[in-house]
């Protein structure tokens, strides 16, 4: 076994994740019981190694080979032939490029340290296990093992068994604590709102084999640059929408943007590494992912780049307007990070993808360290995560403190911090763009962001100390679940610079947007990069000039911050007033703008309705009809037996007037 | 010995049940333990011998699995002398159509029987060599290769269930099992006059150099007659509707599927295992066998009509699914739903759909087959299926938890289960079935049937997971008195309830993960005994004048006879 093989790497990486759990099912559940982690957390850190080695090779290869072509780039293999379909066969093939060693570095080190976490989180107090622990590291495994497919796919049937496949651990994960009825009610919604996406995907990868004939990444891609269908023929732009448009569906369920982005919230009832891991930083970001990966047919229509961008844009400004008057720490995180994917669809959707994968990265550090921190909290206040019931815990959490507050910062696009280039290079995008309402809107939303993390940050880690009723008194949390915290903040301090460049006279004289992370993604995009929409460059001018924007949005981040420490640590009776003044509009924003009762509404109970009246149908009326059928013989009979009468004088009547008509008819006929 | 296997095997593998039910019904002596120990026995030396008969089949070279293999043909009875000779004969075969199912059969049927260890406590010796006995005539079904032999094994599989259903049925059993009788019976009577009037017909086709002419039954004479153009458009139609009478009834394609949750609920567990698992394929196996390649004309004709009941099915039964409270009569709707996506890849006449839509049936047998398994583990436990009830139970049984969540995820088509398969070849055939491409033209459906039908991916989970939900998660509910552990069961599953899923869901998952273990089989077949039937015919047109011409001397000879 060749380890410097590309090939061989690219398959040891979601294998030994999957071995790992399967072993947990094997002999954790017997024998190892509470050692278990040990079997996922080897699994999970080989397949760290092989990606970094992957990269390595990857990035050597790179940088010798050096052209822009992505035929020379991009490795795809066949593993084995999957499906006959008859023409054509669907194939598990791996492809590796760019795009897929980001992905996989970012997928497999935040699990890596989720998994570590996990160790100290799913334990009381003394070190003993939680009912399910092994249970929970065989999910993480098979977790890690499909996102780890999902990225490596080849083509799009492939991606859709990894995109299913984080759905089912997603779904099993949620419904960890199953007792609880709201866990158990969050996983089955999680799981059918992925599925309404689904549908859409599913279909457009239907069309996309109706119009190319393959279902191949590269056969699809190369087709599409050339505008050709299979056989050669012209492709109709209406038809790439509609392809895009059907994709984009699939993302928008699996990266919960408005409508579908219902799930997500409530998908918080899972334990709280798999909301950092699942829900934050790796799974939810696979829509953006797809969208990136599929750049050459989205940029191919200008309707549904124009599609991507606004809803992205729009779910970002939604769900911050949400996270400002949530109270549950790991719900104003769960608005907060459907923002932040809106910030990547708005990247995608003008043609920014690199940007958006960049802001992908980052996101996925500060996020993950963020989600920790409040499962650091919540597992020492005793699973209450109300930031209401609970204040001044930075005297004695510090680490998690000072971590989570790193974290904060970074998510707050606070200056030189990873969320601040990545966030800033999307809204320069935007504004930049046809749609450059769409950047003041990212603008806005910037600001709330600020406001909304450090009102968290300040309710919580300041103040005086307040504990909920249960706990005595708070404690900062073990190494295992420390060291990751530590290992994030930096990744939340320094993800960032590998996409600037130092020198020149950029930003604060030193940093000048787009770095070495660009440029290695540039391998990717480069091949079939569709044309930017960097038009309408005129209309944001005086924003976009020298690196102003830089300097706007820093303030920007700065006044939130500094509008919540006003609000929430000198005057806390503003924001009550507030709430008050505001009535109507606060009680839509805290009940979410009663999304999820309109649904409840207007389709669930409609649809059961209708399938009581199926039933119903079944029951009365087409058994009535049977029953009726079955009437028509016994009614012959009835009739029938009538003239069964035993009176001789009926029979020798019936059979002269039966020979008189025979006579008739002889006769006549003759 | 050698040339028995070689030459006997398949009516070994029909006939040794129904030898060894016979033998059973007449052993008062035996016990419990010793009637269903040879029952297992038996039902596993079947599947030994069905792996065998696969071995042989497989040893062909790949074009030439697209053929009948491990034929026996013996003269039955008829009269080969009179003017209007009638040639009815015992001939068997297996294609790699029909292999898959027969091998299905094969592999459920001990299972099923294992399952009934424990729920079945009296009168243990019918119930086994009824068992026996219907596993018999669905391996008949599979292996005839003359129309009215498959007729006979087709009809005779009711009668089996029938007493099944009605002795060990639930509290509605004499009811259930009446409607599936006569239900099934009425429809199969116009599929019975379908059978005799191409009987008839194929006495009008000359046979051989020697220009002899015979009433016969013979599958490869009646593809032959199509073939020759003797069923004209008109004909076909009639035909086709009498086909459909019998197995759209089987299948059950909505409206006629009010029989199915009946039977299905009141059932014993391996009588709803049987039916939901091979016998609903009986339907789908008849139109493919029968109505696609004998009358494919009247079938592209008819297939919007009956596609558009597949997809209302599909729909109504996933909905009408979601609504009810008993688990079992759950699971039955969803037969209702999933046959549905059957009939639609098989009515695109394309090899995709056609490949997706056996691979279904194979699927459904494995996925439903063992839901209705853990069902009735449960049933055996709590004495009820109510969601009111029970509720909860992953927190006492885990093990059943796990299973019914890997064949709950197999329903629901997730990827890298058998459901994903199936599910997607049958979509992507009706959605492409309308594309003509290399080697194969366009077929009747397109993707406004491809379209609804897939909403159909998004109802099942909509069921499924809310079944899934209140079985399984929630605070744990149980009826007062607890788990019955009369039997020897114990809380969670016991080795043997183990031992029944595991091979399941390691098939489940194999198929998933590598279909080609079934598609390798079905492909060449399916290529050669249907599509290219059906295309040949299709792109011919309307049956020619010439052959009416050719039917004249025969027909006036029967006119000779009848005046006579």
């Amino acid at each position: 076994m060749d380890l410097n093989n590309v090939e061989t790497l690219a398959i040891l990486i979601p294998l030994l994740p999957l071995l790992g759990a399967v072993a947990v099912g094997v002999i954790g559940l017997r024998g190892l019981r509470s050692n278990s982690h040990w079997l996922v957390l080897i699994g999970v850190g080989l397949a760290l190694a092989c990606a970094v080695r992957l990269f390595m090779n990857i990035n050597l290869a790179l940088t010798k080979g050096g052209s822009g072509c992505i035929d020379g780039l991009a490795k795809s293999w066949l593993i084995y032939g999957w499906i006959n379909a008859g023409v054509t066969w669907m194939n598990v093939t791996f492809r590796i490029d760019s795009l897929t060693c980001v992905m996989l570095l970012t997928v497999l080190s935040v699990s890596f340290l989720v998994v570590a976490y996990s160790v100290g989180y799913m334990r009381d107090h003394h070190g003993h296990a939680e009912r399910g622990y092994e249970r929970f590291f065989a999910f993480l495994g098979i977790f890690v093992f499909s996102m780890c497919m999902l990225v490596l796919a080849g083509n799009f049937l492939l991606l859709y068994l990894g995109w299913e496949l984080v759905g089912l651990s997603s779904y099993l994960l949620i419904g960890f604590y199953y007792e609880k009825p709201s866990a158990a009610a969050a996983a089955k919604k999680a799981f059918i709102v992925n599925r309404i996406g689904d549908f859409g995907f599913g279909l457009g990868i239907f069309l996309i084999y109706y119009t190319f004939g393959t279902l191949d990444y590269k056969e699809v891609f190369d087709l599409v640059a050339k505008m050709k269908m299979a056989g050669g023929a012209a492709l109709s732009p209406d038809r790439v929408t509609a392809i895009a448009l059907l994709l984009f569906c699939g993302a928008m369920g699996k990266s919960a943007q408005l409508p579908l982005h219902v799930w997500l919230p409530d998908a918080m009832e899972g334990p709280t590494p798999v909301s950092a891991l699942i829900h934050a930083a790796t799974m939810v970001t696979a829509g953006v992912y797809m969208v990136v990966r599929c750049n050459v047919i989205f940029s191919a229509s200008h309707y549904a780049m124009w599609i991507v961008a606004t809803i992205g844009g729009i779910t970002s400004l939604f769900a911050a307007t949400i996270a400002l008057t949530q109270f549950d720490m790991k719900r104003i995180l769960a608005y907060s990070t459907l923002s932040q994917l809106g910030y990547m669809f708005l990247g995608a959707g003008v043609g920014a993808f690199d940007s958006a994968i960049f802001h992908l990265f980052t996101h996925a550090f500060f996020k993950a360290l963020l989600f920790l921190g409040a499962g650091s909290v919540m597992h020492a206040m005793a699973g209450v995560i109300d930031i209401r019931h609970f204040s001044g815990l930075a005297r004695s959490m510090k680490i998690t403190a000072t971590t989570f507050c790193i974290g904060g910062l970074a998510l707050a696009g606070f200056p030189l911090l990873a969320g601040f280039w990545s966030k800033d290079e999307i809204i320069h995008a935007a504004l930049s763009s046809d749609m450059p309402w769409l950047g003041y809107m990212a603008l806005i939303t910037a600001w709330m962001t600020a406001f909304y993390t450090f009102r968290m940050i300040f309710m919580a880690f300041h103040g005086q100390e307040r504990l909920p009723r249960d706990v005595h008194h708070a404690h900062e949390s073990g190494p295992w679940m420390t060291a990751p915290l530590l290992i994030l903040s930096v990744g939340a301090i320094c993800a960032g610079y590998v996409g600037v460049t130092f020198g020149g006279h950029g930003f604060l004289g030193v940093f000048e947007p787009h770095g070495e992370f660009h440029h290695f993604l540039s391998y990717f995009t480069s091949g079939h990069r569709g044309t930017p929409k960097h038009v309408g460059a005129a209309e944001a001018g005086w924003l976009l000039g020298g690196h102003r924007l830089m300097y706007v949005s820093a303030a920007i981040s700065l006044w939130g911050i500094g509008t919540a420490w006003f609000f929430y640590r000198r005057r806390p009776t503003i924001p009550l007033a507030i709430a008050f003044a505001s009535g109507g509009l606060y009680r839509l924003l805290y009940n979410k703008y009663y999304v999820d009762e309109l649904y409840d509404l207007a389709l669930v109970r409609p649809l059961r309705r209708i399938g009581m009246v199926c039933y119903n149908l079944d029951r009365y009326f087409i058994n009535a009809i049977l029953w009726v059928i079955a009437a028509v013989p016994r009614l012959i009979g009835i009739i029938l037996k009538g003239w069964q009468t035993g009176a001789m004088q009926g029979y020798a009547l019936a059979m002269v007037v039966g020979l008189l008509v025979m006579i008739w008819w002889m006769l006549v006929a003759a | 010995m050698n040339g028995l296997f070689e030459h006997h095997i398949l009516s070994l593998i029909v006939f040794l049940p129904v030898a060894a039910a016979a033998l059973l019904f007449t052993r008062t002596s035996w016990d419990a333990p010793t009637v269903r120990r040879f029952a297992m026995f038996v039902a596993l030396l079947v599947f030994a011998l069905a792996c065998y008969a696969t071995s042989m089949f497989l040893n062909q070279s790949a074009t030439e699995r697209g053929q009948f293999h491990l034929v026996e043909r013996l003269h039955w009875f008829g009269d080969t002398d009179s003017l209007a000779p009638v040639h009815l004969q015992y001939h068997v075969g297996v294609d790699g159509i029909s292999l898959p199912l027969l091998l299905l059969t094969a592999f459920l049927t001990p299972l099923a029987i294992w399952g009934s260890f424990t729920g079945i406590q009296d009168r243990c010796r019918e119930y086994y060599s009824l068992m026996l006995l219907l596993h018999g005539a669905m391996l008949g079904v599979f292996c005839a290769r003359d129309l009215l032999l498959f007729y006979i094994f087709f009809e005779f599989t009711l009668i089996p269930l029938y007493f099944l259903i009605g002795i060990w049925g639930g509290s509605q059993r004499t009811k259930a099992a009446n409607m599936f009788f006569i239900y099934t019976l009425t429809g199969s009577m116009l599929t019975f006059a379908g059978v005799l009037y191409l009987g008839w017909k194929a006495s009008l086709l000359p046979l051989g150099a020697d220009k002899t002419y015979e009433f016969s039954f013979d599958l490869d004479r009646l593809y032959e007659l199509a073939a020759a153009g003797y069923l004209s458009l008109d004909v076909q139609w009639w035909l086709f509707l009498a086909f459909f009478a019998g197995f759209a009834i089987k299948v059950p394609l909505f409206p006629m599927h009010t029989w199915l949750p009946l039977a299905h609920t009141e059932a014993p567990t391996a009588g709803s295992v049987m039916l939901a698992a091979v016998l609903l394929k009986l339907g789908t196996y008849g139109f493919l066998r029968l109505s696609l390649p004998m009358l494919p004309e009247a079938s592209v004709a008819l297939a919007p009509f009956v596609s558009i009941l597949a997809i209302i099915g599909i729909i109504y039964g996933a909905l009408a699914a979601w609504v009810q409270d008993d688990v079992k009569k759950l699971v039955a709707y969803s037969s209702v739903s999933h046959l549905g996506f059957c009939l639609l890849g098989m009515f695109s006449l394309k090899m995709a759909g056609l490949q997706g839509s056996l691979l279904y049936m194979v699927n459904h047998g494995l996925s439903t087959g063992a839901l209705f398994l853990i069902v009735g583990m449960i049933y055996e436990r709590y004495h009820t299926r109510e969601f009111a009830k029970i509720g909860g139970l992953a927190r006492k049984m885990p093990v059943m938890t796990f299973f019914l969540i890997v064949f709950t995820m197999s329903s629901i088509g997730l990827p890298g289960t058998n459901g994903f398969i199936s599910e997607f070849l049958v979509l992507l055939g009706t959605f492409n079935s309308s594309k003509a491409e290399a080697g194969s033209p366009a077929g009747p459906l397109g993707m406004w049937y491809a379209i609804p039908a897939a909403s159909g991916i998004l109802l099942g989970a909509i069921y499924m997971l809310h079944m899934a939900r209140c079985v399984l998660f929630g605070p744990l509910k149980e009826p007062g008195h607890g788990f019955d552990s009369s039997t020897g069961l114990t809380q969670d599953l016991t080795r043997r309830e183990i031992g029944i899923l595991v091979p399941i869901a390691a098939v489940c998952i194999l198929i998933g993960v590598y279909p080609r273990v079934v598609t390798d089989i079905t492909a060449p077949a399916l290529q050669s005994q249907v599509l290219t039937r059906a295309h040949h015919m299709v792109k011919r047109g309307p049956a020619p004048a010439v052959a009416m011409h050719d039917v004249a001397p025969v027909s006036n000879r029967c006119e000779v006879e009848v005046a006579r």
